[in-house]
């Protein structure tokens, strides 16, 4: 069996709707946010599957995943120090109990 | 580097980010999964390495499996209050999972409808080298937006510093 | 001679010019009236004289005739009119100087009251209509001005309508003289109906041509009428209750004017009783009672006023029964005689009430040394009311005896006779009781010079004017003779023996006919007299309880049903106003509230989007986001 490009979409898919499950079910927020992580994961595997199979040379799907990296690396630092500052007011990082925006 | 990928590192590499994403989210303690995320970051590494990005590869170990998920894992530790806090019930929502396959549906139709060009993988793949003089020089036509990423590394630095700073009350 | 018409328009006017001012100014303005008065006085004597020596023609043809149109009903006029004739002549006179007298003598008698000035202006109001019911030419002015009468005499008796007996008495005078004028006005639509006019001229020419039913009709309900006005019984019980009203009131009304225009009434309609022998017969009868019932029972009354009102009565009856024997002249005679005795009486009786402050007889006595004046003058009254030479009424009161016998009719003259004792006893009884005997209270007093000067004018008048008998007959067309010795010596005699037996009984030391005598000896008849023959008492059970259960009975279906009727559309109009009113609430507020409750239920739902959970919103936003992915990949 070949691995083409098509098993590289249908893994980074598999990664990406994992995530997806845990983005949204998830009641802490740093499981909301390493979801947010493995989703990132699994566009930047599809990218550089695109890259690979379609213009190797350009090598863009490459660099879209070291910005995408770059991206979510202070994406994950923020998120974190806001988790952080969340918790030491509310002393719950329980999504639940955050419903401040309740209109 | 290769003409094709191989099949059983691919398998094993694809089960294992898979396998670990799953545990993930099963996983009922939170430090666990934060360590199921740090395999599935380093799975992921070695399917770089199978599609010839090996800089990519790396950068991927380093940052993510060294930096974010440790980052996790302070952030865990620092907003649990006992060590039970850890364990939490599995949590389960119907309507996440109904979401989830839904877009796995929407997916396996893109993929299959469209015009993809399966199995076959030019011979030639650029190396490092190259990747560096594209991203680094001017000509190569990623300098700037480094650039702006590393300002943006900055800035994000600043605000999590200020944000994780304990305010005094008044 | 127009100003003939102007004599009862002068007290009109006083009347009009007194009405519509305050009370102040109304007291303060009295004169006006004693002038109006004093004026129509001096122009009635004018006309007298005017129309003197009189004769039999002018009692044909009048001396002055003027007549006003006022009214025209289909193709006939109704007019007023001033007629002037030796009767209407001789009434003027009468009336202004009576009236004079009255309104002088209340100015002392009134003059503490505080509402004074209306009464002045209700005597003028009552004057005028008097003289214009003298001098009515047509029998509907004459009713007009009798009515007016009968209100001025409400109004007069009613004066002190603060207490109770003048309101119920004034009604009862009213009601009672009201029935007498429901006969009266029928009397008239007859006349009309007959003869087309109620001119004199063209009734009375006519009347002797009447068929003779039409004439007795219309004769006795005029005579009803005239019943009801003179006090005539039965319609005699409103008199005596009337003097609740003011004393010169009464004397003015109740002795010489309005009770005399009943007696005038039919004077003037002679011609219609002549055309029926029967109505005459029955003014007799009723002439003949009335005098006896009077006089029995002013016999028995404590009241001094009540004593002169049935003696009025009693007087009245004199007066009819002149008129039944046939002679209208006769009638007039004794009328103006009784007029100026009868209210000297009453004006002196307001001298004794106001010096004992009580009506009460038996409370009186011993008046004569103190009030010399009042004495005499009244003296001169009671004689000439006993009908004693020299004095007025000897001298009518033997005309009519005269006449009675002269037309054969003696029962009459002998019930009359009988009368003429009990009046002089009665009078006696009085004069004896007031004057003489043991004097009962402190203070006595004279009256003031302004009362007892009209007393004395009348007084002289009262001695005087007999010896004018048959200068008045010329002056009315018909012979008075000078008294014939015989019928003169009876009625003096009787008279005399009168005055002897209320001497006897009363004017000496101890009083023997006293009430408890008078029941132990004569028990059943002092208790019918008492009772005043029970008339009062018949009419309370047989007309006015009847009347007023009916009208009460009435009221009471009104309330129970009428009403209920009314109230009953109201409360089924509130009923359909219910129901609109349901509908209101809960179709038109229930469909506006239920909008409003709907966007409201809305919204809530709405706002649970809103719920504050993260995870809510990141599910939201992805089921959004993967529904347009579905879109573009099946478009695509």
């Amino acid at each position: 069996m070949t691995i083409g490009l098509e098993a590289f979409l249908g893994l980074s898919a598999v990664l990406f709707a994992l995530g997806l499950y845990g983005a949204v079910s998830k009641r802490s927020a740093v499981m909301v946010l390493m979801s947010l992580e493995l989703m990132a994961v699994a566009i930047s595997l599809n990218m550089v599957a695109f890259s690979r199979f379609v213009t190797p040379e350009k090598m863009t799907g490459q660099f879209f995943a070291i910005f995408s990296m770059v991206v979510s690396a202070a994406e994950i630092g923020l998120g974190l120090a806001l988790v952080v500052a969340i918790y030491r007011r509310a002393r719950s990082i329980e999504l639940p109990s955050l419903e401040r925006l309740k209109g | 580097m290769a003409e094709s990928v191989d099949a059983l590192p691919f398998v094993v590499f694809a089960s294992a980010a898979i396998g670990g994403a799953i545990g993930m989210l099963i996983s009922r303690n939170v430090v666990y999964a934060a360590f199921w995320l740090l395999w599935v970051m380093l799975s992921v590494g070695g399917l770089y390495l199978l599609l010839a990005a090996e800089f990519l590869a790396l950068m991927q170990v380093m940052v993510y499996a060294g930096a974010v998920s440790v980052l996790m894992l302070f952030v865990i530790m620092l907003t649990l209050r006992r060590r039970e806090d850890a364990v939490r019930p599995l949590d389960f929502s119907p309507l996440a999972a109904m979401l989830a396959a839904a877009f796995l549906g929407i997916m396996y139709f893109g993929i299959t409808r469209s015009d993809i060009p399966t199995a076959q993988m030019p011979a030639q793949a650029p190396d490092t080298a190259d990747l560096g003089v594209i991203l680094f020089t001017i000509e190569g036509g990623w300098a700037l937006p480094f650039e702006i990423a590393s300002v943006l590394l900055l800035v994000a630095m600043v605000a999590a510093v200020w944000w994780s700073k304990e305010h005094k009350k008044r | 001679m127009s100003y003939v018409t102007a004599i009862p328009l002068l007290p009109a006017a006083a009347f009009l010019l007194l009405l519509p001012l305050s009370r102040k100014a109304r007291n303060s303005a009295i004169w006006v009236a004693v002038v109006a008065i004093a004026m129509a006085f001096v122009l009635s004597v004018m006309a007298f004289a005017a129309v003197w020596p009189g004769g039999a023609d002018l009692a044909k043809e009048p001396a002055y005739h003027a007549s006003f149109p006022i009214a025209v009903v289909g193709d006939s006029t109704i007019d007023i009119g001033v007629m002037l004739d030796p009767f209407s002549a001789a009434m003027l006179v009468v009336v202004t100087l009576v009236a004079l007298c009255v309104q002088l003598y209340s100015i002392g008698y009134m003059h503490r009251d505080g509402r004074i000035g209306w009464y002045y202006a209700v005597l003028s109001l009552f004057t005028a209509a008097m003289l214009a019911l003298v001098l009515a030419d047509n029998f509907l002015m004459l009713y007009l001005a009798w009515e007016i009468m009968g209100l001025c005499s409400y109004l007069l008796i009613g004066y002190w309508h603060e207490q109770e007996a003048p309101r119920r008495a004034s009604i009862k005078a009213f009601l009672t003289t009201r029935v007498g004028d429901v006969g009266f006005a029928i009397g008239l639509f007859l006349m009309y109906v007959t003869v087309g006019s109620f001119e004199f001229d063209a009734v009375l020419g006519s009347a002797a041509d009447w068929a003779p039913g039409v004439a007795t009709a219309v004769a006795l309900l005029l005579l009803f009428g005239a019943m009801g006005k003179s006090a005539q019984v039965p319609l005699h019980v409103w008199l005596p209750d009337a003097m609740a009203g003011p004393t010169p009131a009464s004397a003015l009304i109740h002795a010489a004017t309005m009770v005399a225009a009943g007696v005038y009434l039919i004077v003037r309609a002679m011609p219609i009783f002549e055309a029926s022998g029967i109505a005459l017969h029955v003014v007799l009868g009723v002439g003949l009672v009335t005098a006896l019932v009077g006089a029995l029972l002013a016999a028995v009354q404590h009241d001094i006023k009540k004593v002169l009102a049935y003696s009025t009565i009693s007087q009245l009856g004199y007066m009819f029964i002149a008129l039944g024997a046939g002679s209208a002249v006769a009638g007039m005679y004794h009328l103006i005689t009784h007029a100026f005795f009868k209210s000297l009486l009453f004006l002196g009786a307001g001298v004794i009430i106001h010096a004992y402050h009580t009506q009460d007889m038996r409370q009186m006595g011993g008046l004569a040394r103190f009030l010399p004046v009042t004495t005499a003058t009244f003296a001169v009254g009671s004689l000439a009311l006993a009908g004693i030479f020299p004095f007025s009424g000897f001298w009518s009161k033997d005309e009519i005896v005269l006449v009675l016998v002269k037309d054969g009719y003696y029962i009459a003259a002998a019930i009359a006779l009988l009368a003429a004792f009990m009046t002089a006893f009665y009078v006696a009884r009085l004069w004896f009781r007031v004057f003489t005997g043991p004097r009962q209270t402190e203070g006595l007093h004279e009256a003031h010079r302004s009362m007892l000067a009209p007393m004395v004018l009348l007084a002289l008048i009262t001695a005087g004017i007999g010896f004018g008998g048959p200068a008045l007959g010329d002056f009315f067309g018909y012979k008075i003779p000078w008294p014939d010795p015989a019928i003169a010596g009876v009625s003096s005699g009787v008279a005399v023996a009168g005055l002897l037996l209320g001497w006897w009984a009363y004017g000496r030391r101890s009083v023997v006919l006293n009430t408890r005598t008078l029941k132990m000896r004569a028990g059943f008849i002092y208790g019918m007299l008492s009772q005043k023959l029970y008339f009062d008492l018949a009419y309370e059970y047989l007309a006015i309880r009847p009347f007023v259960k009916a009208a009460s009975g009435l009221a009471a279906f009104d309330l129970a049903r009428v009403d209920k009727i009314v109230t009953g559309a109201g409360s089924a109009w509130s009923r359909i106003a219910g129901i609109s009113e349901l509908f209101d609430r809960h179709v038109v507020d229930g469909g506006v509230n239920g909008m409003a409750r709907g966007a409201w239920v809305l919204g809530r739902k709405a706002r649970s989007i809103q719920s504050g959970r993260i995870q809510s919103y990141q599910r939201f936003a992805l089921a959004s986001l993967i529904l347009l992915l579905m879109l573009v990949v099946m478009k695509g």
